[in-house]
């Protein structure tokens, strides 16, 4: 019952993941791609995006929910590990741009790619430490 | 905390993998519990000591 319930929300994870992922892309280059800039079209690519961005953060909240104890405090350490890094180095990169320390523009899309790859490896750091 | 988590589920004849189906976690949190890298929850102690029959001082020994 534990399992089919931890398959279950895992591919509602998943699903919800990829709509996400869809519709963000949607949203990003269909603007130029697809409706010729049209605002109305936008807007709803956005609308779309953020109700999909909702039921991914339900998804995953209940994909928490169903994990053991274990699995969830490894989740969890890896989550505020991803936090802590992306706070840090955000506010860092802000504070040095605001103070013209000569901060390179970055691509906003850097903060939440080096998150990802930070909760990888702390993740896969959990693993190991609990193995 | 110490546990005989080991010695007990070697009595019953269960694999780590049983013992983790019986008490409804996975295997990697029974193997962690039972090498002293987990603590289990209170829930989680009390559904182990039924399942053992036993207290759960019996099973977990405070060793502060």
């Amino acid at each position: 019952m534990q399992a089919r319930n931890e398959i279950k929300a895992s591919v509602q994870l998943v699903l919800w993941t990829l709509a996400w992922a869809l519709t963000l892309a949607l949203a990003k280059f269909g603007p130029e791609l697809l409706w010729d800039e049209q605002q109305v079209a936008s807007w709803a690519a956005v609308a779309v995006n953020f109700v999909a961005g909702i039921g991914w953060i339900v998804a995953f909240t209940r994909f928490l929910r169903v994990l053991d104890e274990l699995q969830r405090k490894i989740m969890q350490d890896a989550l505020a590990v991803t936090l802590g890094v992306g706070w840090v180095v955000g506010f860092a990169y802000v504070v040095a741009d605001g103070a013209d320390l000569g901060a390179r523009d970055v691509d906003v899309a850097v903060l939440p790619g080096l998150m990802g790859v930070v909760f990888m490896i702390a993740f896969a750091v959990g693993r190991i430490r609990y193995r | 905390m110490k546990n005989r988590i080991t010695d007990l589920r070697a009595e019953q004849g269960w694999t780590q993998a049983e013992l983790a189906q019986h008490a409804g976690v996975s295997r990697q949190t029974i193997n962690a519990i039972e090498t002293g890298k987990f603590d289990p929850s209170l829930p989680l102690a009390f559904r182990l000591a039924k399942l053992f029959g036993l207290k759960i001082e019996e099973i977990f020994l405070n060793d502060q």
